[in-house]
């Protein structure tokens, strides 16, 4: 029982500072070796899609817990996920590297421009991305 | 597929590959169902992700016979049904836009050109583009529905009504947006 309130408890702060709003970080180098980091336990233990059309079909059944966009997708593309995304009221993430670098980043033989995260497993990569992007207009 | 919540007790989830799924402090916020998420957490309902193809939103038509033409979701069927095996929406949407009005035009002028011609469709969610406005019209529901395409006649009757609706709601001047046509 008292391990259910410490656990509520912690959840409690977390999501208070979740609410709270993050100042946007300098760019460091480590921050793109954080998130291949992330997204590779991700592919291990979360649940994602991978593809434009797949990304999509969650974000608008509500799945999608962060998108991230490869900087070589197409500038329409790009902002259409975006919108989708702010309907969705979800995070996007814009991956530091082409297409090619994101595909092996998830750990696959072929490219991706566009995933999407809608389990995170042990990852925090939820947490801690959409804090360190400036807020999108 | 089992999670681990650290203690004696395993919670089945989901039947995917066999993992297991440690459920820690920080991650226990996204296993908990969203209903039970906004009870506990009543801060972080609005960082729940929504579905945003409900009844009322604007979309974009974007491909055949009406391609371009702005439309409100009347129904949208998440799942799909047997039929349509996947995710769909009725809507209603304007064929013809109202024309342009100024302050010089007489009474008659002025009905004429606040004429708007529509159209009732089911229309795949891939199909369509969602947009942030919304236009909250009732439509009545046993004129306006999916069994109208059987049936030529009630489908006019449909139209007809989707038509009196928009017309109405053109002549208050709420929701302009909806009633200009989308320039491209």
């Amino acid at each position: 029982m008292e391990v259910v309130i410490q656990m509520i408890l912690n959840l409690q702060s977390f999501v208070h500072t979740c609410s709270k709003k993050m100042v946007a970080q300098k760019k460091a180098k480590k921050t793109a070796d954080n998130i291949n980091a992330r997204l590779a336990l991700v592919m291990k233990t979360g649940e994602y899609v991978l593809g434009y059309k797949q990304t999509l079909k969650t974000l608008r059944a509500g799945l999608a817990k962060l998108v991230i966009i490869a900087n070589n997708t197409p500038p329409l593309r790009k902002s259409e996920i975006e919108y989708y995304a702010m309907l969705a009221k979800t995070g996007v993430h814009h991956y530091d590297g082409n297409n090619i670098e994101l595909g092996t980043a998830c750990g696959k033989y072929y490219r991706c421009c566009t995933l999407s995260i809608t389990n995170p497993g042990n990852s925090d990569i939820i947490r801690s991305m959409p804090s360190e992007q400036q807020p999108s207009s | 597929m089992y999670v681990d919540i650290g203690s004696d007790r395993f919670y089945k989830t989901s039947s995917s590959i066999f993992h297991t799924f440690r459920v820690t402090a920080n991650n226990l916020f996204y296993f908990l169902h969203p209903e039970v998420r906004s009870f506990l957490f009543p801060a972080s309902k609005s960082s729940i992700m929504g579905k945003f193809m409900k009844s009322g939103k604007v979309v974009l038509i974007l491909g055949g016979r009406f391609a371009g033409r702005k439309a409100v979701i009347v129904k949208n069927y998440d799942d799909g049904t047997n039929e349509r095996p996947y995710g769909h929406a009725l809507v209603a949407g304007i064929d013809r836009y109202p024309r342009k009005v100024t302050r010089s035009m007489g009474k008659k002028k002025l009905k004429q050109r606040s004429k708007v011609k529509s159209f009732v469709k089911v229309y795949n969610f891939n199909h369509l583009m969602p947009t942030r406005y919304s236009v909250d019209i009732n439509f009545e529901k046993n004129v306006v529905n999916k069994d109208v395409f059987r049936d030529p006649a009630l489908k006019k009757k449909a139209t007809r009504e989707v038509k009196a609706k928009f017309e109405d709601r053109y002549k208050t001047g709420k929701s302009k947006w909806f009633f200009q046509k989308l320039r491209f």
